[in-house]
């Protein structure tokens, strides 16, 4: 007698489609968006999500430890070059600007290294 | 900080404890901060320059506005150069400073002054100050505009000059700037008050292992010939100040183990061409010696990203034909926390 596999291949699709996978099931829902700090710069240093979003900010150094601050947000330590990426998520929030900053002295220029977060609402505005 | 070991050709070698600083910051409210570094030069100090100096560098306040407008005032770094602004020993390649970076630019250059800075979106960015100018009696042939900065020590405001510099750190690794520096110079001797110009442009990129580096700097100085005859006359001596100096450099680096923290070695060459006697006044010859330029290679190893071990030789050759520029061989223990 012929076996088919077929309903036990779709059983296990099945299956597999539904195990979290720690640390990546609920990253892979939200949009990424790299940050890259510097000596004296975030890039980008302009990020826009919509309200409602969620975004994980993968937060890297190509140098030494920065911080990163929205105040009422976030304020968290960007490690240094070669170790993996701060995965910091941010959001939803209501449509607006928010400035962000590196809130961790890191030489000469710290005070340059500042950008915004831009909310913007459903018809595109960030008021 | 930065230790080094210099051994320079025909010299004896030397120990010095080049720079060693503090830096300071403070927030009065989100949106005033203050920013202090004060540098110890050279370990002593005994109340002449040669044996060592304290500098303030930076003391300022910031006012900030929005992102595209804030304000400044105190002592600032001029925004000149790719060094300047940023001068922590783990960001540049070589144990000392470039050439160009110091007899072009007069690096580390802090004045007190006034200003604005912002980013204006996509990654632009400026700052431009109102701040004191240089002293020309200090001017050498040798070093160029270095000693006239006054450094906010009585600095004599007579002549107020400007400066500025426009940014773009759009796209990630990639830097490119261009700055300028402008203002009738200030000394004792009110007829020496020649103006005295900078402009300069930079590019810094780095993707994955590798990293280039270029600028280029032009400095001009009106009427050098009227400033080195006055200086003759109070002095004995004429100064040999040129009319224009110019310098320029391209450096290429390349991360040969990067393996995470303590495993982390860059190797680099870098050429200089610099000459502070670059376009001589009507009367004036230029002193070959000063027509330099060098090769400098080495590498530099990270224990740490913010602790740097390095180690260089310079080839330096200049146009004399009776004056032979001296090699030296380099290690510096630099690092930043």
């Amino acid at each position: 007698m012929k076996r088919s596999f077929a309903p036990s291949i779709a059983a296990l699709v099945l299956t597999c489609a539904t195990i979290p996978v720690a640390g990546h099931t609920q990253a892979s829902t939200r949009r990424v968006i790299t940050v890259v700090a510097e000596r004296f710069s975030f890039t980008p240093s302009e990020i826009t999500i919509d309200a409602g979003e969620a975004v994980d900010l993968h937060l890297k150094s190509d140098d030494t430890a920065h911080g990163f601050r929205i105040a009422g947000v976030v304020n968290a330590t960007v490690p240094k070059r070669g170790h993996d990426p701060l995965v910091v998520t941010v959001g939803p929030l209501t449509p607006g600007r928010y400035s962000f900053e590196c809130s961790r002295i890191c030489g000469a220029g710290h005070h340059f290294m500042r950008g915004v977060l831009i909310v913007r609402d459903k018809a595109g505005a960030s008021r | 900080m930065e230790l080094h070991f210099n051994d320079i050709e025909a010299a004896d070698p030397v120990v010095d404890f080049h720079r060693f600083v503090l830096i300071f910051s403070h927030g009065f409210t989100s949106r005033i901060r203050f920013m202090g570094e004060l540098e110890l030069e050279h370990a002593v100090v005994e109340g002449l320059e040669e044996k060592g100096e304290i500098e303030l560098e930076q003391a300022y306040l910031d006012f900030l506005i929005t992102r595209a407008f804030n304000a400044r005032a105190g002592m600032v770094l001029m925004p000149v150069g790719l060094i300047n602004e940023r001068h922590e020993p783990p960001v540049f390649q070589g144990v000392e400073r470039p050439f160009v970076d110091t007899v072009i630019i007069p690096t580390t250059w802090f004045d007190p002054g006034v200003g604005v800075h912002g980013e204006v979106g996509r990654g632009f960015r400026y700052r431009a100050y109102l701040t004191t100018p240089l002293n020309a009696f200090e001017f050498s042939a040798d070093e160029g505009i270095r000693n006239g900065r006054q450094q906010g020590s009585n600095a004599r405001a007579r002549n107020p000059a400007v400066t500025g510099r426009a940014e773009f750190v759009g796209v990630p690794g990639l830097t490119v700037g261009a700055s300028a520096w402008t203002g009738r110079s200030t000394s004792d001797v009110p007829s020496i008050d020649v103006r005295v110009s900078v402009a300069e442009a930079d590019a810094r990129y780095h993707r994955d292992r590798v990293e280039l580096r270029g600028e280029f700097a032009h400095v001009s100085i009106g009427d050098a010939a009227r400033l080195n005859r006055t200086i003759e006359l109070q002095t004995g001596v004429s100064p040999n100040v040129a009319e224009a100096l110019r310098g320029f450099y391209g450096e290429a680096s390349y991360r040969v183990w990067a393996a995470g923290p303590s495993k982390d070695v860059v190797t680099f060459v870098r050429y200089e061409n610099f000459d502070t006697q670059f376009r001589m006044p009507a009367g004036f010859l230029p002193l070959k010696q000063f027509d330099r330029d060098a090769w400098v290679a080495g590498a530099t190893y990270y224990p740490d990203p913010d602790v740097a071990v390095k180690i260089d030789y310079v080839w330096q050759r200049n146009q004399s034909a009776v004056i032979k520029a001296p090699n030296s061989f380099n290690v510096g223990l630099g690092w930043w926390f």
